[in-house]
């Protein structure tokens, strides 16, 4: 029982979007396999059947589970290394200059899957900012089982090589049976939630740095302005906004200007008033 | 291992030669024209092991350039404390995946850009 | 010396997931199924001894089909072009890291020697006791890891 040209097509697509992985014909095994527990799980038979239906009612909640299955251990610290140089080169430095009077920052890690984003926020924050200064990191996701994961904060030996400098690692992880656990002075300013970014979001208070990654390429046009509607609602005016690699609000939202730093582009809220003068920040 | 560590930075573009221990890296090194750019030293080796290696190639002023990284079990803080302290530069607990290794090795710069990954 | 430091069934279970998904089973499609398994009459043990603060081994067996199999898989390449000496190596290499993620559950003072593999017999420890196994099959052959102690200091009396 082989998957469908189509069905295989329609899943290296989806695939591709989200991550570098390739899936090449001749790796259909490998998708039948993969997928079969997630298609159990959603209490269909088959994955032929389970893409099936996915296709005819394309469901983010379905999308995410088929790309995390066909990804596992992927998920890397510093993802892409780009958006968080770009952090320590320009964002933080102009935020630790105009958020003076609170010298406290808030950021959003808006699709934190198992957790590896925030943590890698607080590393690079713990770092920057001069001391005296606080921040807090919200983590949300659509599902309630990453949340769990990542409140946790437990990651296996496996995990934890990838992408993360070791000396981080001795930093801000501690051995926990097979596997290491974040430090609590790495945990305790980071708030995780569970939350559905197409829905009418809870009251969270406005963000200085909002990280949306591999997020939007799940949505059709619709629903990416409705997200991004909704996500720009939290943003400070002079607020900074990081897209996964392949994302723009280019043709989508006219209310951000795409600001490029180094190898990498953030988003801000375009100006209605001329930088500078802009109200309490 | 040391024929997987082969197989993974030799696709990188990497020319590779291995020892058996510390004291016979040292030999080998000491007979060589160019000192390589990289070393990747286990812990638990006869004659002299990773840590006393590393100690002695950041003594050494011709080997101080070598880029130096850990692959072992060993996976207690206070051992990779005592690596870094020693002067290695990064530390790989095994198990590790290919694409693990070779995110670590470009951390380090080590990995030309376009490399086959 | 508290129980709570020993390692579990579930630990070497954890510890084997991470080893088959980084070397033996990367795409996630072979992993180890767990379940009853005939001791393999003629096959490889690879161990591992634990010495100082915890004495005991870690041992790792299974028939010369699945060394051959874990061989291939490592070294990524065709099982017709293993040799005996890949094997033993691989082997080698799955009991010390086997036995190195155990050990660093076990007090700090512990150290774990090299690999000893024994091919066409399982290795054999008198004088201790078997803590934990986890048991099953790999590609339907059997494969097993499995933590021995010490009787003598197991039956040392607290103080």
């Amino acid at each position: 029982m082989t998957l469908s040209p189509s069905d295989f097509a329609y899943v290296a697509g989806l695939v591709r979007r989200e991550s570098a992985i390739v899936l090449t014909p001749g790796k259909e095994y490998l998708v039948e396999a993969r997928l079969l527990p997630v298609a159990r799980q959603a209490g269909v038979a088959s994955v032929a059947e389970f893409l099936g239906i996915l296709q005819r009612r394309p469901d983010q909640n379905a999308h995410r589970s088929v790309v995390d299955a066909l990804t596992t251990n992927e998920t890397s610290w510093f993802r892409d290394r780009e958006p968080f140089t770009a952090l320590t080169d320009v964002v933080l430095p102009e935020l630790v200059t105009s958020r003076i009077s609170t010298r406290s920052l808030r950021v959003w890690s808006a699709a934190c899957s198992s957790g590896q984003e925030p943590y890698s926020l607080a590393m690079t924050l713990q770092q920057f900012l001069p001391a005296g200064w606080r921040y807090q990191i919200t983590g949300t996701d659509i599902s309630t089982e990453m949340i769990k994961r990542a409140s946790a904060g437990e990651f296996s030996q496996v995990e934890v090589n990838r992408g993360l400098p070791v000396q981080l690692l001795v930093h801000h992880f501690a051995r926990s049976g097979t596997g290491w656990k974040v430090t609590p002075a790495l945990r305790e300013n980071i708030t995780f939630q569970q939350m559905n970014l197409t829905a009418p979001l809870p009251p969270m208070g406005a963000f200085d740095v909002i990280f949306l990654r591999n997020v939007l390429i799940y949505f059709d046009v619709e629903t990416k302005r409705t997200v991004l509607r909704n996500v720009s609602r939290l943003l400070r005016p002079d607020g900074w906004l990081f897209l996964g690699a392949a994302e723009t609000t280019i043709g989508v939202d006219e209310s951000f200007e795409r600001v490029a730093i180094g190898r990498t582009s953030a988003y801000r809220p375009r100006a209605t008033v001329p930088a500078g003068t802009l109200g309490k920040g | 291992m040391r024929l997987i560590l082969r197989r993974i930075v030799g696709q990188l573009g990497f020319e590779v030669a291995d020892a058996e221990d510390g004291r016979a890296a040292l030999d080998l090194l000491a007979g060589m024209e160019n000192v390589p750019d990289l070393a990747l030293v286990d812990w638990n080796m006869p004659n002299m092991n990773g840590l006393e290696f590393v100690t002695a190639a950041r003594e050494d002023a011709r080997l101080r350039e070598m880029t130096l990284v850990m692959v072992t079990t060993e996976s207690e803080q206070s051992h990779i404390v005592r690596a870094l302290a020693a002067g290695a530069h990064e530390y790989v607990i095994k198990p590790f995946t290919s694409e693990a290794m070779i995110e670590k090795l470009a951390l380090l710069g080590l990995v030309p850009t376009g490399a086959n990954t | 010396m508290s129980d709570q430091t020993t390692p579990t069934v579930d630990n070497l279970r954890e510890i084997a997931e991470q080893v088959w998904s980084a070397y033996l089973d990367p795409e996630g499609i072979r992993p180890l199924m767990l379940g009853e398994t005939s001791e393999a009459s003629s096959g490889v043990s690879a161990s591992v001894s634990l010495t100082g603060a915890w004495h005991g081994h870690v041992v790792v067996t299974c028939s010369s089909e699945a060394a051959r199999n874990a061989a291939a898989a490592f070294l990524a390449m065709e099982t017709t072009e293993v040799s005996d000496e890949d094997m033993t190596d691989v082997m080698g290499e799955l009991a010390n890291i086997v036995g190195g993620n155990v050990k660093s559950m076990l007090p700090a003072a512990t150290a774990v020697s090299l690999p000893h593999v024994v091919t066409g017999a399982a290795n054999r420890f008198p004088t201790t006791r078997q803590i934990c196994e986890l048991a099953g099959t790999w590609l339907d052959e059997p494969f097993s890891i499995s933590m021995w102690q010490s009787r003598e200091l197991a039956e040392v009396p607290a103080a």
